[in-house]
């Protein structure tokens, strides 16, 4: 029954892990907490898929080694970590060469902040219409005034005259 | 040319060389950095050529062994044990077309504006994204699936940050964020799997899922793994990432991923839905969030001010169809869904092979017509077969899911039959607007599409109408596809160790 309960408990773990991770990957509002949001719920994920191969006792997988009677611990689980957490290194390293990047165009890492520089940009390079275009900020317009671009005051009622004289 | 077919008659006679079409372009992948130093032209027909190559193959070997299944041990390991490919019709299909997609939407044959190195790091993603979606068409064990998966997601990753541009950058990390959120779900539903039947062997684990998956924790599994294959698929929840991707990656890339990537993962999905989930709370799942997906879509596609976020956001709706399609259960639920994926292969990645010039806003297309009549008559009828107007083929995909929603009959399709109905009435706004913006009598600058990107469209515009033309023999073939994708039997029997085809 102690295996029994170690595993129960190490499970519990696993899946706390990887919930810790999702959640702090869709709350958290900074891209750096964001990766490492992610390495936790990687983490947790990965210790899951090596607890479906464990076994109590259970020795390497190695035959020849030791004792062939004695149970081993089921290889497949270990090489599809070893293959996940490979994965996880290189996408994490692309993050992180990305973040750099990023933080050199915007010289912010704040999601909020970026998100509102990158709709700009998008429609900016889109075509001329940044100010009608500025998108769904769902009940966040009176929060974060779009930056006044020196239109017509009520230029954004009609945005086809306005875009027409523009370019 | 010549010299490819007389090479490919060399190669084709045994099912061993199924692994070429994802080993040729990812050892050319790997090759190019090195080859560019050597000789830049050298690298950049590499990559023409291998894919050249490997469709010429896999055409051969279907011309060959003809339409049934097989299946292929890799290196001789027979499969609970071993690795396979296994290579239905669809699958061979798809393999077919991932090839020539990639080369009518090649970024650049030359050198491009990055120089030598830049053009040698994109051709060499661009063999990695070719190489791993191929191998998702074909791979059967989930394992492989995982791996490829996660290959053609890092090779995207680095495909749409290539304009170099900060959005592209911020688009990408999000990208990539949510992209590795949905492979921790998908590990932790290939994990649940494992815990359950242990194997990853798709076969395998669909003999043994009818006693130990009907429950909870397989509905668990296949509700993680949807969400984690469903980044790629454009699936509701999860697919943030698109408006911002497509409107900053090359606009080529894009026409890829919306058409040709997001299928593979939805293929996977069908195979995952086919073989170990035929239970109907699956289905019922897919369906609600494929129609989250179509209200969502279409709704932002009506809103959207420029022309690549339009296509994108649309592209969202259809997948949704897609997957509404894929959730009725039976014959007709495979082919509704085959029928609306193919269709909008082709008219997605046209539409996007045209915005390569008109990537900016809607109003600044008016008058587009007087310059380029062929390309605005090429995006009214895709518009047109995207709507569904009778004899266009996009109507007999669209007919074909409202019939099986109605044959369904629950409540649940019957709220589905109505979303698809009043998505097709958004749709046919907004693209009308564009269509009549085209026609505009303003003339404005707009700068034609390239010849190459309206020959490709011309050249899939082509493609629809002999579809509508030869209806019905496209009809039953793919029928036969869709009934010969839906026999679980048929999978385990070909794809089990007795009767895997071994190179000894």
């Amino acid at each position: 029954m102690m295996s029994f309960t170690f595993e129960t408990v190490v499970l519990i773990g696993a899946l706390g892990l990887a919930v810790i991770g999702a959640l702090g990957m869709v709350i958290s509002n900074h891209l750096f907490r964001m990766l490492l949001a992610l390495a936790i719920a990687e983490s947790g994920a990965n210790l899951l898929i090596v607890l479906t191969g464990f076994r109590a006792g259970g020795v390497a997988p190695i035959l020849g080694a030791g004792d062939p009677a004695a149970s081993m611990v089921d290889p497949i689980p270990q090489v599809l970590v070893l293959t996940a957490i490979v994965i996880g290194v290189g996408v994490q390293a692309l993050a992180v060469a990305l973040l750099i990047k990023v933080y050199q165009a915007y010289g912010t890492l704040d999601v909020r902040e970026l998100r509102d520089r990158m709709d700009a940009d998008v429609a900016a390079a889109a075509g001329v219409e940044a100010d009608a275009s500025q998108d769904a900020p769902a009940g966040g317009r009176p929060l974060s005034p779009a930056p006044s671009r020196g239109t017509a005051g009520f230029g954004r009622r009609s945005p086809a005259p306005a875009d027409g004289l523009r370019p | 040319m010549i010299a490819d077919m007389t090479l490919s008659r060399l190669l084709a006679a045994d099912v061993g060389y199924l692994v070429l079409p994802v080993v040729l372009p990812l050892l050319g992948a790997f090759l190019m950095q090195p080859l560019a130093r050597v000789s830049a032209r050298g690298a950049r027909i590499l990559g023409p050529l291998l894919l050249v190559l490997s469709a010429g193959i896999t055409a051969q070997l279907w011309l060959q062994l003809g339409d049934a299944p097989f299946s292929l041990a890799i290196g001789g390991f027979a499969a609970p044990l071993g690795i396979l490919f296994y290579a239905d019709r669809i699958a061979l299909l798809f393999a077919l077309a991932i090839p020539v997609f990639a080369l009518l939407f090649w970024p650049e044959f030359g050198p491009g504006a990055g120089g030598r190195d830049q053009a040698a790091r994109r051709d060499a993603l661009m063999l990695l994204l070719v190489a791993a979606a191929t191998g998702l068409a074909l791979s059967g064990d989930l394992f492989n699936i995982y791996v490829f998966y996660e290959l053609a997601a890092v090779a995207s990753f680095g495909l749409v940050a290539l304009t170099g541009t900060g959005r592209s950058q911020v688009a990408t990390f999000r990208y990539l964020m949510i992209s590795a959120f949905g492979s921790v779900f998908a590990l932790l539903g290939i994990a649940i799997l494992y815990m359950q039947t242990g194997t990853l062997n798709l076969a395998q684990i669909a003999q043994l899922a009818p006693e130990t998956l009907p429950n909870p924790i397989g509905l668990a599994a296949f509700a993680l793994m949807l969400i984690g294959f469903g980044v790629k698929a454009e699936l509701f929840p999860v697919n943030t990432w698109v408006p911002e991707v497509y409107a900053g990656a090359p606009a080529r890339v894009s026409a890829l991923l919306a058409g040709l990537v997001s299928k593979l993962a939805v293929l996977v999905v069908v195979r995952l839905l086919v073989l170990i989930f035929p239970q109907p709370e699956a289905a019922e799942l897919m369906l609600v969030l494929g129609v989250l997906g179509i209200l969502t879509g279409e709704l932002a596609a009506w809103r959207a001010k420029d022309f690549p976020r339009m296509l994108a956001f649309s592209s969202i709706g259809q997948l949704g169809m897609v997957f509404v399609a894929f959730s009725i259960s039976g014959e007709i639920g495979l082919l509704a869904g085959l029928a609306v994926m193919l269709h909008h292969l082709i008219v997605k990645s046209a539409l996007f092979g045209l915005a390569v010039r008109w990537s900016g806003s809607l109003e600044a297309l008016s008058g587009a017509a007087g310059v380029s009549p062929l390309a605005s008559a090429l995006f009214v009828l895709f518009a047109l077969s995207l709507i569904g107007v009778p004899p266009l083929p996009g109507f007999w995909a669209k007919i074909l899911v409202l019939i099986g929603l109605a044959e369904g009959g629950t409540p649940l399709d019957m709220m589905a039959l109505m979303a698809l109905l009043l998505a097709t009435a958004i749709e046919a706004s907004y693209l009308f607007r564009v269509a009549i913006r085209l026609y505009e009598d303003t003339p404005t600058p707009v700068p034609p599409p390239a010849r190459r990107d309206l020959g490709v469209a011309a050249l899939l515009g082509a493609l629809l109408l002999a579809v509508t033309v030869g209806l019905k023999p496209v009809a039953d073939r793919l029928g036969e596809d869709a009934a010969q994708l839906g026999e679980r039997a048929l999978y385990i029997q070909t794809a089990l160790p007795s009767h895997v085809a071994r190179k000894d």
